[in-house]
């Protein structure tokens, strides 16, 4: 029976094993030094620091960028070291990367969904793909007159009656 | 986490499967040894996570379709949040993971007192979250930044003349109420993982034997942190 333990040298402290439990099948843990604790704290709150001063700098598509990553920096010491990921058994990593994996099986068809059909508007009859202007599979039927130009991207300015 | 209970149960006279005539009041008759009971009850939890990341994850996903089809409308409506009060509430849970993750290494080490006092600073770090975040939903609720057809801010907008916000503008308040909510009753839940793992290390049901209910609350606990690590800055910072 493997356990939780680790012979990593960084961080010390001591395992339950020192205080004389040394049967087999006792739990074995590494045990993190508060120092070594208090380090992380510290860099998650440089990182919050960081991304919330970047978001008053505008850099376009970009700053969602920065603000991923960081997160992602920030979530990376969490589960590294707040949650013993390392150390730790490699199932408990594989799970927890496995879950992000499938998250982005589930974003990756979801694009390619919504850039493969024609947009859905009622408003405009559009039966075209927005980017290239061919007609895609799927959507509302085209009404017999031509619906004009391909048209208007969400986000754009509203129709009166909905306000 | 049911795994992790302990059958107090004393030795019954089925008892058998384990070689050790007595063994430790914490490890339950289904298990042959601790460090079973403490692997199978982490493997659990892991999986529980995977679970909860896949549930937020279609929030998350939701919020990623919308907002490439309205960009501009969110970037304007995420302004109506408020930025400092999110970074507090981040400062805020980022130290109770650290709160938790100390509680978790006191109890490793056979200090109950020292596990006690940092369960105890997690919990009031969550008072603190529930408490800022009551007063954003407060000042939401005030303008009427609600989702779906509750949303009355752009009438308040036209009776003052004020900066209208653009259509469907409720859509991003749907997402934040509906992210933040289920964040919120996380919070709420974790807290009462917490407070029940408080009251086993109070009954003096922890030692450096046994410590799964503190280390499975603290996983619990750390996971609450990592969606809000990712809310914060999508919700508050980018739009």
């Amino acid at each position: 029976m493997s356990t939780a333990s680790s012979d990593h040298t960084s961080d010390h402290a001591h395992a339950p094993q020192t205080e004389g439990h040394h049967e087999e099948g006792e739990v074995h843990v590494h045990v993190n030094s508060p120092l070594f604790m208090i380090a992380i704290f510290a860099a998650l709150i440089v990182l919050t620091v960081a991304t919330v001063a970047v978001s008053y700098v505008d850099l376009g598509s970009a700053n969602t960028f920065v603000a991923i990553l960081v997160a992602t920096l920030k979530a990376s010491l969490v589960a590294t070291f707040f949650m013993h990921l390392k150390g730790d058994k490699a199932i408990h990593s594989i799970i927890f990367i496995g879950a992000f994996v499938f998250l982005i099986i589930f974003v990756g068809l979801t694009n390619d969904d919504l850039a493969t059909r024609s947009a859905v508007d009622v408003d405009n009859g559009s039966h075209r793909l927005e980017r290239t202007g061919v007609v895609a599979p799927g959507g509302l039927q085209i009404p017999a007159a031509p619906a004009g130009a391909t048209t208007p991207a969400a986000g754009a300015a509203a129709p009166a009656e909905h306000h | 986490m049911s795994s992790a209970t302990t059958t107090e149960a004393s030795h019954s006279p089925v008892e058998g499967g384990h070689g050790h005539g007595q063994h430790a009041p914490f490890l339950a008759h289904h298990f042959d040894t601790p460090a079973h009971q403490f692997d199978s009850a982490k493997l659990g939890m892991w999986i529980f996570i995977a679970t909860e990341i896949l549930m937020f994850g279609g929030l998350f996903v939701a919020y990623g379709l919308f907002r490439g089809q309205e960009t501009e409308m969110f970037h304007q409506a995420h302004e109506r949040l408020d930025k400092i009060m999110g970074a507090v509430n981040t400062v805020v849970l980022l130290f109770s993971s650290l709160t938790a993750a100390l509680a978790v290494r006191q109890s490793q080490v056979g200090d109950r007192k020292g596990t006690t006092r940092w369960l105890i600073v997690t919990l009031l770090c969550a008072c603190i979250f529930l408490v800022v975040k009551f007063f954003e939903y407060q000042h939401k609720f005030h303008d009427g930044l609600l989702p779906g057809h509750y949303f009355t801010a752009h009438l308040a907008q036209h009776a003052h003349h004020g900066h209208v916000l653009p259509y469907r503008a409720h859509m991003f308040f749907a997402l934040y109420f509906m992210m933040t909510g289920l964040h919120g009753v996380h919070v709420l839940i974790g807290m009462g993982v917490l407070s029940w793992a408080l009251k086993r290390n109070l009954d003096g049901k922890i030692s450096s034997r046994y410590f799964t209910p503190i280390e499975i609350g603290a996983l619990y606990w750390h996971l609450v942190d990592l969606v809000w690590i990712y809310l914060f800055p999508l919700l508050y910072l980018v739009g």
